[in-house]
């Protein structure tokens, strides 16, 4: 064996009465610490021993309140109401099913009912609170309160429920709650949460869950074998979530919702204010109630609702994609200017159709509208004015265009998910189908009926840079967090997301053109004419056929089925001079654009301008 | 590779590996217990204790193989790495719960300081195996260890991580007790000390560790707040009673009532679901540990593997009570793991190495 270096000196008494004292001294401390142990476990012990005929520890969780969500006036869009919830701890129950009959004959329920809530718990699961009933009312808890003392291992809660106060109004915005998913407990995002935790699922309460959701406290109770408290032990109280001021105007919702359903259509309502992104109404019909969800809904209710064939569920505002129809012009019209097609001298004669090779094109104006200028075209809605601009310009010039102005991506609205829409190219139709692109589909891309797609709030969003000169904001409807007492967290600032490519020129004569078709004779969007004060406005409508270019062989609207009806899109800018608003609506299968589309737009900025005008009064 | 000395084999520690092994599998079942929530009967944080407890007693059995002496020679490399380490947490290591206490590389995660923890044993232990026997140590000869121990235990504390940074200090402390040093100067580091604690106090104490410091002086400050780990875990552990109540049958910690109950608390789980019955045993085991660990320092043939045998069991034993006495409410709220019994690969593997130098210095005290 090799020699170590280093010192070997005997240990022998060196430092062996040193480690002798050590031994002794390490031995004491342990003794402490026994004793200690002791003093809890075995005599103070007692107190906390869990058994049937002794007393127990009990552990409540007390469940945050959820933060207050407000629209931009400060009027309440959700809040909390309390829900009356029975409870039980399996162990502390003796024979659990004679306790859940009992339970439900007092609160009126049937006892399987109960039994299927509860299920079998076992193993740890037997030591925990288990909720048997929610939100049974004051009175019924009152009732089960009355008997506490003959139900051991029962108990009654008073928690906070979410309350949204206009039921089915701008659900989609507010979101849902649901119970956390496994999946998510893995993720990252929730990797603070806990299983059984109620989280915002959908819209805002999603997206600001953290915020919103506060922090549940709890308590440690000391009980006797009868559930009667003995002693509190220990208590956190919870923490009430921050509350959110919206962007939405909670009147201007109402009005275009309630002018939507009366078309007893679906469809969707887009409001921003075009001076800084803030959206002012989004709406998608039919909705549904996110009270249900509150409480924890049923299994009859939910399947309901993700079956129902007007899906209810879908939020057509942001993932709607639609044919554009008319509204598309605007894009044909900016890219025929741009490229150069399209100058001051410009002219088409429509005679009531477009020739390209063997196929004929129809106007919507079957008589025709004789020479059309571009300014004549936008106000008349002139179809062969744009199939001409769209075949001399080309399908990838109109789209290099159409992505310049924002199409084809999401708006970045925060509240998504956002559909993309779809900006059509010759190399995208090889690539989704392996076909050629043939000319004549141009020809209907021009018009907005072709392969693409936008959404609402694409829409909204580009009428609005259109109408205040070219500047794009990105859409939010978190306007800002405060903490429970009102004092700022966080606000949004606007987001400017960049300036049209398009020059000065151009703009301004699609603009002059879009107020034309509010305020020229023969203008599509004539209904827009009547507002509060005489206010001038400037609009387009749209309607996008379902039925393929299809010559319609019922005749009129009326006699054609509801799900072959065109779908009618309005969308408009108030004032057309520095506009304040700018509102897209679609109702699907609406029919005319005009007819359907453009009244619930006009009501929408009529309600804006008369509560603008009580604002300043008041002021 | 040298010769494997029959020897060896004769003078196999036995008590220590019987010990060893009895806390360790202890601790893997009741990480069962501690685990969050789940109907696996094994949850991943038990398995992968278990996975690195047979890892860590492979790399024991491979460690005896080469002499413990030769560890003197490697002393300085050996703290001179776990200085880089920590430099080196306190550069790239992420912020977790507000402090940086790991290096992550993949899958791995080392905290750096546990090893620091027989890194500064070996080397105090060789630094006091070469001082002149016959005199007393006075505060001059002291200078160069307190340098020595002051460098990794302020980046400790950067990290920050103060129940660590304590535990080094003891460790040093008890190194202090088992030299020979003069009385006046322990009186001089007295004071220095007392001194030491106030700049702490009004410099480098996080308010959290301050409100903490202030409750365990007198709970009823904040009952609600930082009081409230060590309500929770007296409750659990009270409650537990004579008998307790049942593997995983620990309400108080499965309501995840107790908080760290995986890490720095899993004592309470383990005195909940066993009562004072198994409570006491896993003490006794301890102070097993402890004595006879103590006791192979005593034997061993050289100074440098008596001081490194004490060196070792200070770590156990620091740690054991600083743990336990938090959990039973005689100590202020630091978070440090339970040697053996806590959640953790770094902490784990320490004192596992311990151990096998512990081992080694008992199976070669013939061996000159």
């Amino acid at each position: 064996m090799s020699r170590i270096s280093g010192t070997r000196l005997p240990v022998e008494g060196q430092i062996e009465r040193r480690l002798v004292t050590l031994t002794v001294l390490v031995m004491g401390v342990w003794l402490v610490l026994l004793f200690r142990l002791f003093y809890l476990q075995v005599v103070l012990g007692e107190r906390f021993r869990i058994s049937a005929s002794q007393n127990s520890v009990r552990t409540h969780h007390i469940k945050a309140t959820r933060g207050i969500i407000f629209d931009r006036n400060g009027e309440i869009l959700v809040d909390s109401r309390p829900s009356f919830d029975v409870l039980v701890i399996p162990h502390e129950t003796g024979d659990l099913a004679r306790a859940l009959q009992r339970i439900g004959r007092l609160i009126g329920l049937r006892a399987e009912e109960l039994r299927e809530r509860v299920g079998k718990p076992a193993g740890r699961a037997r030591f925990q609170t288990l909720e048997v009933a929610r939100d049974i009312g004051r009175n019924a808890q009152a009732r089960v309160e009355a008997r506490l003392y003959a139900l051991p291992g029962v108990i009654t809660q008073v928690a906070p429920v979410r309350d949204y106060r206009g039921r089915n109004s701008a659900a989609h915005v507010l979101g849902r709650l649901g119970e956390i998913s496994l999946a998510q407990l893995q993720s990252r995002r929730y990797q603070h949460y806990g299983r059984g935790d109620v989280i915002g699922t959908e819209g805002v309460e999603r997206l600001l869950d953290a915020d919103v959701r506060g922090r549940d406290g709890g308590k440690n109770l000391l009980v006797d074998a009868h559930g009667r408290e003995l002693e509190l032990l220990g208590k956190i109280e919870p923490q009430p979530g921050k509350h959110v001021v919206l962007t939405l105007d909670r009147r201007l919702q109402l009005e275009a919702e309630a002018a939507l359903d009366e078309t007893g259509d679906a469809g969707a309502v887009v409001a921003l204010d075009p001076r800084n992104g803030e959206v002012l109404v989004l709406t998608s019909r039919p909705s549904f109630d996110p009270n249900l969800f509150a409480v924890g809904i049923g299994w009859d209710d939910w399947s309901a609702l993700r079956t129902d064939p007007r899906t209810p569920l879908h939020n057509r505002a942001l993932q709607g994609q639609y044919p554009p129809g008319s509204t598309y012009k605007v894009v044909t019209a900016l890219a025929g200017l741009e490229e150069g097609v399209i100058d001051d001298d410009f002219r088409v004669h429509c005679a009531g159709s477009f020739r390209l090779g063997r196929r004929r094109y129809r106007c919507w104006k079957r008589a025709g509208h004789g020479d059309v200028d571009l300014h004549r075209a936008l106000v008349e809605s002139c179809d062969v004015f744009f199939y001409t601009v769209g075949v001399e310009v080309g399908v990838d010039r109109i789209a290099h265009h159409a992505s310049a102005l924002g199409l084809g991506v999401p708006t970045g609205i925060e509240l998504g998910p956002e559909a993309a829409g779809l900006v059509p190219t010759r190399a995208w139709k090889k690539r989704r189908f392996g076909e050629r692109w043939i000319e004549g589909e141009t020809v209907s891309l021009a018009i907005g009926q072709g392969f693409n797609l936008w959404t609402p709030i694409q829409l909204a969003s580009l009428y609005g840079a259109i109408g205040n000169g070219g500047a794009r904001y990105r859409p939010f409807v978190v306007k800002r967090v405060t903490d429970p007492d009102g004092r700022v967290l966080r606000e949004t600032q606007p987001q400017f997301v960049g300036s049209l490519p398009v020059s000065a020129h151009s703009l301004a004569q699609v603009r002059h053109g879009l107020r034309g078709a509010v305020h020229d004779p023969h203008g599509t969007g004539w209904v827009m004419r009547r507002l509060p004060g005489g206010v001038e406005s400037a609009g387009k409508t749209g309607t996008a056929q379902v039925v393929k270019l299809a010559k319609n062989p019922l005749g009129k609207d009326a006699d054609i089925p509801e799900w072959l009806r065109d779908h009618a899109w309005f969308v408009t800018y108030v004032p057309a001079q520095d506009p304040r608003i700018v509102i897209a609506v679609l109702v699907e299968h609406g029919g005319h654009g005009a007819s359907a589309a453009a009244p619930i737009a006009q009501r929408v900025a009529a309600t804006f301008l008369a509560n603008e005008g009580e604002l300043h009064a008041r002021h | 590779m040298p010769a494997i000395d029959r020897r060896l084999i004769q003078n196999f520690e036995w008590p220590l590996v019987g010990l060893l092994l009895a806390l360790s599998l202890i601790g893997v079942v009741n990480l069962i217990s501690a685990a969050p929530e789940t109907a696996d009967w094994f949850p991943a944080t038990a398995k992968r204790q278990f996975y690195m407890l047979a890892l860590g007693l492979l790399g024991l059995l491979i460690s005896l193989v080469p002499d413990y002496r030769s560890l003197e020679r490697y002393a300085i490399p050996i703290y001179l790495l776990c200085v880089a380490l920590l430099v080196a947490v306190l550069v790239v290591g992420p912020v977790i719960n507000g402090s940086q206490r790991w290096i992550v590389a993949g899958p791995l995660r080392l905290q750096p300081s546990e090893p620091l923890k027989l890194g500064l044993a070996i080397l105090f232990a060789r630094l006091l195996a070469r001082q002149d026997t016959r005199s007393e140590l006075g505060l001059l000869e002291l200078v160069k260890p307190a340098l020595l121990f002051a460098i990794p235990a302020v980046l400790v504390l950067r990290q920050p991580d103060l129940g660590t940074t304590m535990l080094l200090a003891l460790l040093a402390g008890t190194f202090l007790l088992v030299a020979r040093v003069r009385f006046s100067t322990l009186l001089w580091l007295g004071a220095a000390g007392m001194a030491g604690v106030s700049v702490a106090w009004f410099f480098y104490l996080h308010d959290y560790q301050k409100e903490r410091v202030l409750t365990f002086l007198s709970p009823e400050r904040d009952p609600l707040g930082t009081a409230y780990h060590a309500i929770q875990s007296q409750i659990a552990v009270g409650s537990g009673g004579f008998l307790g109540k049942g593997f995983r049958r620990g309400p108080q910690s499965q309501l995840d009532f107790v908080p760290e109950q995986q890490t720095d608390f899993v004592f309470s789980v383990l005195a909940e679901e066993w009562g004072f019955v198994g409570a006491a045993f896993v003490m006794l085991l301890y102070l097993g540990f402890i004595v006879r660990g103590l006791m192979i320092a005593r034997a061993s043939k050289d100074l440098f593997g008596a001081y490194l045998g004490v060196g070792v069991c200070a770590i156990f034993f620091w740690g054991g009570f600083i743990n336990v006495g938090m959990v039973l409410g005689v100590l202020p709220v630091v978070g440090v793991p339970l040697p053996l019994l806590s959640y953790g690969g770094s902490s784990l593997l320490t004192c596992l190495i311990g151990t096998g130098l512990l081992m080694n210095i008992s199976m070669r005290r013939y061996i000159f």
